[in-house]
């Protein structure tokens, strides 16, 4: 080899490691390790509901598990009809979602359009406050307070049974407020400035602004935040079971009490069913159905969130 | 409206057809009588902008000529984007910001308790920096602003005529409901403009508008400024000097301070007309920016 008299690249081995990374190599570790607790715990969750689940229309037909509208399999005559826990879960839901979507996103546009920095510094944190207060108070504040003030105050007379879908649907969606509220308030700080900046230029006001501009364009995270909220509102437990009561019903009537799959399992899971029991694999054979409507309504959501989806940038 | 591209194709642009304007030598920007200012659209009277404490730009005195393009150039930091958005009000969005002095509009004191900030920038749009089209359709970028206005009949023709004026039209007819994000940057820009022309402001006030874009891109924008200054006031930033000199009748040039305290303040130095300012300028700081001997 001549020696050149300018030498552009250094002599080999300069660029070989020193000395061996112990440490960046541990850190990787960790986190796979990290991120594996959670993918393994959803698969073990998966794994431990289907045998049982199995079992359980070795004894039942799913058709009379999906369509029959009687629910007592705990009765010396059971009968295993699950619709009545289904269109529970979905009316407190619905009442959930109808507390929850206006006031959420409303806070959240206020927050994030119209409340100085300083309010919002102050407001987000206190909101998010809601998030951490234990269901079981809700559940209490719904039967001990809620629905008595409904039942003094309904008009006309009438009014909700002591234990009601409406009062436990009411409390649930103040509950979810926040997780709508501070996941779109997210997703609408994030617009760019510029965008909105854009938009005040050609004369619209902040109402305009964020309606037809921030919004449309944090539709994806809104969406994102919504299903979140139905998530939390189809597993939460505690409210329904103590505000809307213990009894299977199918009715559309949101005054009476009724008995969600939550509940259900709640109530059913008390540790003194035989294991391995019919009643024992009903258990999870609700459980399934809930996980089976949770995973649905993710993915939907996850092609709802690509669909709308407005790219900035 | 075809006189769009009938005029980007005439050789009328004598600052632009050369090579680069070369520095220090009187450009000769438009072929057009620049009258006098006798009834100016803005009137700045010791205008002063302040963020919080810090006062970025002081004692600004400035008269804007009805359907004249006037450039503001200096270095960064010498507060002519600022004075900009105290022209439209835009510095109301940022908070802390505050405006002393006296900015009027056809005489009426734009800080005026009275005044309505969101008519004002109906009448006083603005473009900005990096192009910032929202992320709809190309139609519903243009629409916007007629739609936020409530002025929906005729809609379409509104938009051909914008993105006509703005010299897009021919790009995009085709493709008028695909996303604005699918254009290019310099495409971007002028929907933009497009934009902004669809409310029929007055005034089209212009932050930097080419410095996100390529040289080509840049020259479309500033042949489309000749175009647009028959009928609108156009007042563009600009730290691009030869930019200021191709298509501004008027220069106004700006600069840092710093006062006994140490702290840095825009000023405004000069302001004539650019071939004035580029050619005999009065200030020796305006004359060693111009030539290039300060920072």
């Amino acid at each position: 080899m001549t020696a050149s008299p300018i030498r552009a690249v250094p002599a080999r081995g300069a660029l070989g490691r020193s000395r061996p990374r112990y440490g960046e190599h541990a850190v990787r570790v960790v986190l796979v390790l990290a991120a594996l607790v959670s993918v393994g715990t959803t698969v073990g969750i998966v794994a431990s509901l289907i045998p049982t689940t199995v079992a359980f229309f070795g004894q039942v037909s799913w058709q009379e598990f999906l369509f029959t509208a009687e629910w007592t399999p705990l009765f010396a005559d059971p009968h295993y009809g699950v619709l009545p826990l289904v269109s529970a879960t979905l009316i407190t839901t619905v009442i959930a979602l109808a507390v929850a979507i206006p006031l959420g996103l409303g806070a959240a546009v206020y927050l994030s359009e119209y409340a100085a920095p300083r309010t919002r510094r102050v407001v987000k944190p206190v909101l998010e406050v809601l998030a951490g207060i234990p269901t079981v108070v809700y559940g209490f504040f719904a039967l001990s307070f809620l629905t008595p003030l409904l039942q003094d105050y309904w008009p006309g007379g009438g009014g909700p049974q002591i234990f009601n879908a409406l009062s436990a649907g009411l409390v649930m969606g103040v509950m979810i407020v926040p997780t709508v509220a501070s996941l779109s308030e997210d997703a609408m700080s994030a617009v760019p400035g510029a965008l909105r900046e854009g938009s005040y230029a050609l004369g619209s006001s902040t109402r305009q602004t964020a309606t037809r501009v921030v919004v449309p364009a944090a539709f994806s995270g809104i969406v994102a935040a919504i299903v979140l909220a139905v998530s939390r509102a189809v597993g939460e437990t505690m409210i329904v079971a103590i505000a809307s009561g213990q009894r299977p019903s199918l009715t559309w009537n949101p005054l009476e009490g009724m008995q969600t799959m939550t509940g259900f399992i709640a109530s059913a899971g008390t540790g003194d069913l035989p294991v391995g029991s019919l009643s024992y694999q009903t258990i999870f054979a609700v459980g399934a159905l809930l996980f089976a409507i949770t995973l649905v309504m993710n993915l939907l959501s996850a092609r709802l969130v690509r669909r709308f989806r407005e790219v900035y940038e | 409206m075809t006189s769009t591209s009938a005029h980007r194709e005439a050789p009328a642009r004598p600052g632009a057809q050369e090579s680069p304007v070369s520095v220090g030598r009187p450009a000769a920007a438009r072929d057009r009588e620049i009258p006098d200012l006798v009834h100016p659209v803005f009137e700045t009277i010791s205008l002063s902008v302040s963020y919080g404490d810090y006062m970025a730009v002081r004692d600004v005195d400035l008269k804007i000529g009805e359907r004249q393009i006037t450039a503001l150039i200096g270095p960064s930091g010498c507060g002519k984007s600022t004075v900009l958005r105290a022209l439209n009000r835009m510095n109301d969005l940022i908070p802390g910001a505050h405006v002393h002095g006296r900015v009027s509009y056809h005489g009426q004191d734009l800080y005026a308790s009275h005044i309505d900030p969101i008519e004002v920038r109906r009448r006083i749009g603005m473009v900005f920096q990096k192009p910032n089209p929202f992320p709809k359709s190309i139609y519903d970028n243009v629409a916007y602003g007629p739609r936020v206005h409530g002025r929906t009949a005729g809609l379409d023709e509104t938009v051909e005529r914008a993105l006509t004026r703005a010299a897009l039209w021919d790009e995009v007819k085709d493709k008028l409901r695909q996303n604005a994000l699918s254009l290019s940057g310099g495409q971007q820009q002028r929907l933009c403009i497009a934009r902004t022309i669809a409310v029929y402001p007055e005034v089209i006030l212009m932050d930097e508008p080419c410095s996100a874009l390529d040289p080509i891109a840049t020259l479309r924008i500033e042949d489309l400024m000749h175009d647009l200054a028959r009928e609108f006031t156009i007042v563009i930033v600009t730290h691009n000097m030869q930019q200021a000199a191709r298509v501004s009748d008027r220069t106004a040039f700006f600069t840092a301070e710093v006062d006994e305290q140490g702290v840095r303040h825009g000023r405004l130095v000069e302001y004539d007309r650019t071939t004035t300012i580029f050619g005999k300028p009065t200030d020796k700081r305006t004359e060693d920016y111009i030539t290039g001997r300060f920072g």
